[in-house]
């Protein structure tokens, strides 16, 4: 029976990379840089690089005043630099550890799967250490779930924000979600109404020092418009579209040209780079805001996210409307 | 009388040949003035004036004010306008120590001992910035054979005027009108104004408010010609019964000039523009007409800001009109009981404000009418509903928009003195002024009655704000007696007593404090409290900031004698720049003009941007603002 009516995964097993085809997509997971390497839908690529952990976010006066940075800037280096520890991959359930040469001289061009995990496992640059393990579900039809626990290690301090961030090609012409309306984080959404709403472009909020922005609280899906690197030989117009869905729980989420790290280091908003990515973070803890002062008092306790207990979140890509 | 230049020196000299201060109105020949909102007893001064600057007094150029003075190496200034943002001088942002930081050691005169006046401390200061200006005007056809007088709405810090060569006067207190009577001096056809702007005097150390430092005469000049009737000042008390059916308005008029056998016709017009009540008296230098008594009162509040229109005709002796004064005025009844309850009209008062400084990211502290009207109609749309006018009276057409808009206002006097006592965040009053020290008392005094005397027949004012962070003591109090002593139909407001309570009992009708948690709040009103609670600075909108407002507005439910508060602050103070790099427009902060010491972004507090734009966090503002907006 020929796979490609089935609908199955045709699974490549290369020497460095995990290759995952389907009708009009094509997946590659980088066995050396930790994550999906290239999401292409119909010939479109969505991604630069591999998708990032997120532990930083860029301090905001309330943080620099409350020296929460200060307290938490071990996540400042772990969001910069992480080692990856370990990988599994999964065929159809079953375990096959990491199948490289020469366990995998032994498939060929024509190996078919149902649905494909792969579980790559991170130690942070923090001390002590601890592990985040980021595990992609890729079912035939395309959609990539994937799965972020991180471990609570007693010591460690708490996060300024966990995340899973995918950096794109290229800026993105907008994107339209399902959630809150305007900026949201969880000490300020009472005001906010649910929607969905178009935004155009990757708009900055044009804070006098740039800092933490753009915050979706509570969001059901997401779409990003035409991100994409597209071949030299394309001329297409088409616009292209990769949505994140909610999973198990609704996540947060930006959409920015500029990582945590980028804003961080600017005074002013025009000492930003030129805008040439997007960098579309989905989170699943956001630490409050704060907002009774800013020069001492810290974020309410409920908004913290602590270090120290498990964290874990869901999502789910999906390739095609 | 021959000019000083120690009362630059001096707190007991702030003002000297400047005219009382009274009563906001705006005399127009005639109705049909009226309507078009401009007054021919009036004549701008604004525009062009010839300007020189100096690095410091030693260094202005003496004589300038002198008719025959040769002022050809004169600069071009914009008045209104900050000397600072024209090209001249320092622009320089910092929040709480003294613009002098790290640059030149001063103690406020007599605040360690009673024999320390520091001779020359201003007058022969390195770093105290002189202005000259000159403006030549030639007499409008209409004023000639009156009196004319000269209102400057703001000068920064000090100001020495001359005209045609003659001393006219000397003013401190820049957020106050100063009012001066020309006459004497006064030429047909061409006349000489001359003015000279000090940056510094001892009102710097009183007027320490968190913002860009700047000088200059930045509000508008204007001539006003006295008529043969001159309605000096005009004091309107409309109280409202405890059933709030009848109003009862009455009147204290103040005329000055040839008074034989003129007459005025009051009348008064509903906000339906029906005519309610009228009465004609004979002028004299003091006038009480009957009360106006009201039935079925139109109340003004937030929600109904409805307000009565007072129309004063005067007329000479041959019935002839010499001068109509249009006035809008409102009835409300602000109550405090026994328990500690604010109602306006029998409902509790909600403050759901914003501290607001007058700003635009080109003009500075030089805003427009339209800026003006745009605030009102971002308040509008967030349910923004009561303003503190932080730190210092602010232009008066923001007091009519108030009125118009059902803008509950606390009407703060010019008064900081925070360096003087508190230093990098600890309480150190060691030369607190204007504490108790009786030197620094009159000024203080003056600074408030200018406040109340202008802005007295505002519904909008609910609250006589005695200044922002200068700790406690004497002076304090006495602001406090004085507000009481004209004014029985407000409430007074404090902050500073929190920092030291010796004063509690007799400075301010309400417990203000500024970023108090929630909990201590709730502390607070649920052990005995000794007055209402406001936060008279709540909710600091630094950069990404405004979570947690649910706290504060869910103490609305729990307990009826907390009032809300004042979001610290409304507009960012930026400044546009040109991009060296990129030619763009861009918005700058302190510490970016090579000012030191600086504090950098910390005027970046508000909850929309510099440019207006709202920040994100209005949308939280809009919702609790408008959920728990009640009348």
């Amino acid at each position: 029976m020929d796979a490609m009516t089935m609908n199955e995964l045709r699974v490549v097993y290369g020497d460095g990379t995990l290759g995952l085809h389907g009708n009009s997509f094509d997946y590659i997971f980088s066995y050396e840089k930790g994550g999906l390497e290239s999401l292409v839908v119909n010939t479109a690529e969505w991604l630069y690089r591999v998708p990032k952990l997120t532990f930083w976010r860029a301090t905001t006066d309330n943080d620099r005043g409350s020296h929460f940075s200060t307290q938490s800037a071990a996540w400042f280096g772990a969001d910069m630099f992480i080692t990856l520890k370990d990988i599994n991959v999964k065929i159809d359930d079953k375990s096959l550890g990491l199948p490289t040469a020469p366990d995998n001289n032994r498939f060929s061009n024509e190996i078919f799967a149902k649905n494909v995990a792969i579980t790559f496992s991170f130690l942070t640059a923090t001390t002590p250490q601890t592990t985040v393990d980021v595990t992609y579900l890729v079912s035939q039809n395309g959609n990539i779930t994937i799965k972020v626990n991180y471990t609570g290690t007693s010591g460690l301090p708490e996060l300024p924000a966990l995340g899973l961030s995918f950096i794109m090609p290229e800026v993105a012409d907008g994107f339209q979600y399902t959630g809150l309306s305007g900026e949201t984080y969880p000490d300020r959404q009472a005001g906010a109404l649910t929607g969905t709403f178009d935004i155009v472009g990757l708009p900055l909020t044009p804070y006098l020092v740039p800092q933490e922005m753009g915050m979706h609280m509570a969001t059901h899906s997401l779409t990003v418009k035409n991100a994409v690197s597209q071949p030299t030989h394309n001329h297409s117009t088409s616009i292209n579209r990769l949505t994140f869905n909610q999973h198990t729980q609704p996540f947060a989420f930006s959409a920015l040209p500029y990582t945590a790290i980028e804003l961080e280091s600017a005074t002013h908003i025009e000492e930003l780079p030129l805008p040439r990515r997007s960098v579309i973070a989905i989170y699943g803890a956001v630490r409050g805001v704060g907002g009774i002062d800013s020069w001492g008092t810290d974020v309410e306790p409920e908004y913290h996210i602590s270090g120290e207990t498990n964290h874990a979140f869901d999502f789910t890509i999906v390739p095609f409307q | 009388m021959l000019e000083k230049l120690e009362w630059l020196d001096d707190p007991r000299v702030f003002r000297v040949g400047k005219l009382p201060a009274h009563s906001d109105h705006t005399m127009y020949r005639t109705t049909d003035e009226i309507k078009q909102k401009q007054s021919s007893f009036t004549k701008s001064l604004d525009g062009d004036w010839q300007f020189h600057f100096s690095e410091n007094p030693s260094q202005r150029l003496i004589g300038f004010e002198k008719i025959d003075f040769n002022a050809e190496q004169f600069d071009h200034i914009a008045v209104p306008g900050h000397i600072e943002l024209q090209g001249f001088g320092q622009i320089h942002y910092i929040n709480t120590l003294y613009p002098w930081e790290g640059k030149i050691y001063r103690r406020p005169p007599y605040s360690l001992s009673h024999d320390k006046s520091y001779k020359g401390l201003f007058s022969e200061a390195a770093d105290n910035t002189v202005g000259q200006y000159i403006k030549t005007f030639t007499l409008p056809n209409n004023f000639a054979q009156h009196d004319v007088h000269i209102q400057f709405d703001g000068v920064e810090k000090a100001m020495y005027l001359w005209l045609n060569g003659h001393f006219i006067g000397y003013s401190e207190d820049s957020f106050s009108q100063a009012e001066f009577d020309l006459t004497p001096y006064l030429q047909a056809g061409e006349n000489k104004l001359a003015v000279e702007v000090y940056k510094y005097s001892t009102a710097a150390f009183i007027e320490d408010q968190d913002m860009f430092r700047f000088s200059g005469i930045f509000r508008s000049v204007r001539l006003l010609v006295m008529p043969q009737v001159n309605l000096v000042d005009l004091f309107l008390k409309p109280t409202v019964d405890k059933q709030l059916h009848t109003g009862n308005l009455s009147m204290s008029l103040s005329f000055d000039g040839k008074l034989t056998g003129t007459s005025a016709k009051i009348v008064v017009q509903s906000p339906s523009q029906n005519i309610v009540w009228q009465e004609t008296v004979a002028i004299s230098s003091h006038v009480t007409p009957s009360s106006a008594v009201i039935e079925n009162v139109a109340l003004w509040s937030h929600k109904h800001p409805n307000l009565y229109q007072l129309l004063i005709t005067i007329f000479d002796a041959n019935q002839n009109i010499i001068a109509v004064v249009p006035y809008s005025f409102g009835f409300r009844r602000l109550h405090k009981d026994s328990h500690n309850r604010v109602t306006l009209n029998n409902v509790p008062l909600r403050l759901n404000g914003v501290n607001r400084h007058e700003w635009s990211p080109t003009g500075g502290r030089t805003i427009t009418m339209s800026d003006m009207t745009k605030d009102i109609s971002i308040f509008k749309n967030n349910h923004i509903n009561a303003v503190r006018t932080s730190h210092y009276p602010n232009q008066i057409p923001w007091y009519n928009l108030c009125d118009q808009n059902g803008i509950y206002m606390m009407a703060e006097t010019n008064l900081e003195s925070h360096g003087s006592w508190q230093k990098m965040g600890a309480v150190e009053p060691s030369y607190n002024v204007p504490g108790s020290i009786p030197e620094w008392q009159d000024v203080v005094l003056d600074r408030a009655k200018s406040n109340f005397e202008q802005f007295k027949n505002h519904p909008a004012i609910l609250f006589w704000s005695l200044g922002n962070e200068s700790y406690t003591g004497d002076n304090i109090a006495a602001m406090d007696a004085y507000f009481k002593s004209v004014d029985d139909s407000r409430l007074t407001h404090y902050e500073g007593v929190f920092q030291n309570r010796i004063d509690e009992d007799r400075i301010s009708d309400v417990e203000s404090r500024m970023y108090a948690h929630p909990k201590a709040i709730k502390d607070y009103l649920t052990n005995h409290p000794k007055k209402p609670y406001l936060n008279c600075e709540y909710m600091h909108s630094m950069g990404n900031s405004v979570g947690g407002l649910g706290d504060y507005m869910q103490l609305f439910d729990e307990f009826d004698s907390y009032l809300g508060g004042f979001i610290w602050d409304y507009i960012d103070q930026a400044l546009y720049v040109t991009d060296k790099v990129t030619g763009q427009q861009v918005l700058r902060y302190g510490g970016d003009f090579n000012d030191r010491h600086s504090d950098y972004e910390f005027s970046g507090d508000g909850i929309v941007f510099a440019n207006r734009q709202e920040k994100p966090a209005m949308q939280e503002v809009r919702y609790y603002y408008g959920r728990y907006d009640n009348e």
